[in-house]
C-alpha cells in the first residue's frame, strides 16, 4: 500500500454535504436525456387547455372569409422546427378547410428548402381527413401551385425587406412567385400590392427578422391585421403587442403549437411534444431545487442563514 | 473632406428622406423612399459577395500559415465553396436536358383499347396516369418499372390522357406530358428524369437535409442539456431577489407545460399573469429604453454626429 493510500483509508468518510458538493453533473444531462426520450416512446397524454392568446389566434383565423388571401411569412431555420412546425401545419390545415388562397414568403435565407418541403407535404396534399389520426373537423382539398397558394420565396435584406413588403410587395419579389410564374397572372395575388391588401397576415417567427420586426415596421403604419407564433424565448417579446392589439393573436412555443392543435381538431407533433415538455421541465426544476439543497448544505451556517432570513422577511 | 462628407450627407439625406416618408408617405417623397428600400435589397444582396470574399481574405492566410485550428477553417472553406457550388443551376448552363416525352406507336392494345409503356431510367421513380384517375396496381400512384427495371404497361381508354413520370426526392426533372391516344396504339413514355443543380436541386437539398438541417437542430438541442446544467450550478437562492426570480421561474416552468394544470388547475392563470403583468411591465420599460436609444442613435447618424459607420473614430 502506497503512502497516498494510506493516508486516505485513514481519512474519515466523507458526509453527505461533501458528497453533495462533488456531485458530477453528467447525470442531470442523463436525467434530461431520459426526460426528452421517455415521453416521445411513452406518451402520458397528459391534459392541457388553450390559453387565451391561442384562442384569439385561432379565433382571427376563423372569422376569415371564403376566397380571402392570407400572407404567410415563416421566417425560421431548422434548429426551431420542433416548436413551430406544429403550427405550420395545423393552420395551414385551418385555412385549408376554410378555402383560404395563401401567399408564402420569407426573409431567412435557411427557410426555403423547409417551406418547399412543406409545401410539399402539407399544403398540396390534403391534410384534413375526418377520422383519420384523431382528426374530427371538417375535410379539406388538395392545393394546386399559383391557383391556391403561391411561393414566393426569399429576399436578403432584413427589416428593409419587410418595409418594402409594406409598400411594394409585388416589387419586392420582382413581380415573380419562386418557380417565375408572373404574380399579374395569378387572379387572386395579382391585386395584392401590399400587405395592408391582405385580409390577415400570419408569422411563423424564430428570431430576428421575424414578428417583432414586422409589427414595428409594417404593422402599426399599415394598420394590417397580423398574428404570430413564435419560439418560446420569443414570448415575452412580443406579449406587449398582443396585449396592445398590434398582433391579434399569439401562439408562443411549442405547447402553444399544441394548442393551436387541440383548437383545429387534429393533435399532431405538437401534442406529442407536450409530454416532453412537461418532463423536461420537471428536470430542470428538480436540477434548480437540487442545486440549491447543495449550495445550503456545503456553506457553513447555512440553515442558520435561512433561520435568520425568516426572522427578517428579507435577504441577507 | 469628400471621403468623410460625402458619405455623411447621402447618409443624411437617405436617412431624412426616409424618416419623412413615415410621416408623409405621397407623391415622390414615397417613391424616392421605395426606391432606397429597393437599393437597400441590393447592397444586402451585394453584401453577401463581399462576405464570402472576407471569408477567403481571413481564412485562408491562417491555413497558409498552420495557426491555431486551420483544420476547422479548411472545414469552412470547403463546405462555403461546395454549398456555392450545388447552389448554381449547372443543368441549365448550354441547355436543360430533356426530361423525356412520349410517343404514339402503332400496334399493341387490344378490345379496342390503347396502351401506355412508360420506360423509365430511374428505378425508383413513380407514375401518375390522368392525375391518379387510371389505377396502377390498384393505387393513384404506382412504380415506374416493373421487376428489374422493365417497362410497364397499362391499359388506357382511347383518348386524350396526362402521364407523371417523377421521383419522389427533390432534385429531379419530372415528365409532365399531354398525349392522345387511338385504340389499336401504343403510347410510349420515355422518362429519363435528369437531376437537377441549383436552389432545388438533388445535391443542394441532400446537403440541407443530412448535413445543415441535423447540424443546425443539434446546435439548439444541446440548450436543453445546458440549461438543465445551468440551472443546477448557477440557479441559487443566494439573496431575497435571487429567491424571487427562481421562484417565479418555477411557476412559469410548470404553468408553460401540461403538467402544471395536472399539479393545480389555477397555476396556468398564475403563469400568465406572471407573463401579462410583471414581465410585460418590465419589457415595456425595455421597448421604451431601447426606442429612445435608437431614435438618439439615429439623430446623431442623420446630424453626421455619429461617424464610426464611415471610419471615423466618434
Amino acid at each position: 500500500m502506497t503512502a497516498d493510500r494510506l493516508e486516505r483509508s485513514a481519512k474519515p468518510p466523507r458526509t453527505l454535504a461533501e458528497r453533495l458538493t462533488t456531485f458530477d453533473r453528467r447525470w442531470i444531462f442523463l436525467a434530461m436525456g431520459l426526460a426528452i426520450v421517455i415521453p416521445l416512446l411513452y406518451p402520458l397524454n397528459l391534459p392541457f387547455k388553450p390559453s387565451p392568446m391561442v384562442i384569439a389566434l385561432y379565433d382571427t383565423v376563423e372569422s376569415l372569409k371564403e376566397e380571402d388571401v392570407v400572407y404567410l411569412s415563416v421566417d425560421l431555420d431548422p434548429a426551431s422546427t420542433p416548436e413551430l412546425e406544429p403550427f405550420f401545419r395545423a393552420v395551414v390545415l385551418h385555412l385549408k378547410r376554410k378555402n383560404i388562397k395563401i401567399a408564402i414568403g420569407s426573409t431567412w435565407y435557411s427557410a426555403p428548402p423547409l417551406i418547399e418541403r412543406w409545401v410539399r407535404d402539407v399544403v398540396e396534399p390534403p391534410q384534413g381527413i375526418p377520422g383519420e389520426d384523431g382528426y374530427q373537423g371538417a375535410p379539406d382539398r388538395p392545393y394546386k401551385k399559383n391557383a391556391d397558394y403561391a411561393w414566393l420565396g426569399f429576399r436578403e435584406g432584413k427589416e428593409a425587406v419587410i418595409n418594402r413588403l409594406g409598400s411594394d410587395l409585388q416589387g419586392n419579389y420582382s413581380g415573380r412567385t419562386s418557380d417565375g410564374t408572373p404574380i399579374s397572372s395569378i387572379p387572386w395575388l395579382k391585386d395584392k400590392k401590399r400587405l395592408a391588401d391582405f385580409d390577415l397576415v400570419i408569422l411563423v417567427s424564430a428570431g430576428s427578422p421575424g414578428a417583432k420586426e414586422f409589427v414595428q415596421q409594417v404593422q402599426t403604419r399599415y394598420s394590417i391585421p397580423m398574428v404570430a407564433s413564435v419560439t418560446s424565448v420569443m414570448t415575452t417579446d412580443l406579449t406587449p403587442y398582443y396585449q396592445a392589439k398590434q398582433l391579434l393573436g399569439l401562439a408562443g412555443g411549442m405547447l402553444a403549437s399544441a394548442e393551436y392543435e387541440q383548437l383545429v381538431g387534429k393533435p399532431g407533433l405538437g401534442a406529442k411534444a407536450a409530454d416532453v415538455l412537461s418532463v423536461g421541465h420537471l428536470v430542470v426544476i428538480l436540477a434548480i431545487v437540487f442545486g440549491n439543497i447543495i449550495y445550503f448544505t456545503s456553506r457553513p451556517g447555512g440553515v442558520r442563514w435561512l433561520r435568520r432570513l425568516r426572522r427578517r422577511g428579507g435577504g441577507r | 473632406m469628400v471621403k468623410k462628407q460625402l458619405p455623411l450627407l447621402i447618409g443624411s439625406i437617405a436617412g431624412a428622406l426616409v424618416v419623412v416618408d413615415l410621416f408623409v408617405p405621397r407623391g415622390w417623397v414615397g417613391e424616392t423612399s421605395d426606391q432606397l428600400f429597393e437599393w437597400g435589397q441590393i447592397l444586402a444582396a451585394a453584401a453577401l459577395v463581399l462576405g464570402g470574399v472576407n471569408l477567403m481574405q481571413v481564412n485562408y492566410p491562417k491555413i497558409r500559415r498552420r495557426e491555431e485550428d486551420w483544420p476547422y477553417k479548411v472545414v469552412l472553406l470547403v463546405s462555403a465553396a461546395t454549398m456555392f457550388a450545388f447552389g448554381i443551376p449547372w443543368h441549365k448552363i448550354g441547355g436543360a436536358p430533356s426530361a423525356g416525352g412520349v410517343e404514339i406507336q402503332e400496334g399493341g392494345g387490344a378490345g379496342g383499347k390503347a396502351t401506355l409503356r412508360v420506360v423509365a431510367a430511374r428505378p425508383d421513380a413513380v407514375v401518375k396516369i390522368d392525375g391518379g384517375a387510371v389505377p396502377i396496381h390498384g393505387k393513384t400512384i404506382g412504380k415506374a418499372s416493373g421487376e428489374g427495371g422493365a417497362p410497364i404497361e397499362v391499359a388506357l381508354a382511347p383518348g386524350p390522357h396526362k402521364v407523371q413520370v417523377f421521383m419522389t426526392p427533390v432534385g429531379y426533372q419530372e415528365l409532365d406530358a399531354d398525349f392522345e391516344v387511338a385504340a389499336g396504339q401504343t403510347a410510349v413514355a420515355t422518362a429519363a428524369l435528369p437531376l437537377t443543380w441549383g436552389q432545388e436541386g438533388r445535391f443542394r437539398t441532400w446537403t440541407y437535409d443530412h448535413i445543415f438541417a441535423p447540424c443546425n437542430a443539434t446546435m439548439f438541442a444541446l440548450l436543453a442539456f445546458f440549461i438543465a446544467s445551468a440551472a443546477f450550478r448557477a440557479f441559487r437562492a443566494r439573496n431575497t431577489e435571487a429567491a424571487l426570480l427562481l421562484s417565479a421561474a418555477i411557476l412559469v416552468l410548470l404553468g408553460r407545460a401540461p403538467i402544471g394544470r395536472l399539479i393545480n388547475d389555477n397555476l396556468p392563470d398564475i403563469t400568465n399573469w406572471i407573463i401579462d403583468v410583471p414581465n410585460n411591465a418590465g419589457r415595456r420599460a425595455i421597448i421604451m429604453g431601447a426606442a429612445l436609444g435608437a431614435i438618439v442613435t439615429g439623430l446623431r447618424v442623420l446630424l453626421g454626429l455619429e461617424r464610426q459607420h464611415v471610419g471615423g473614430s466618434e
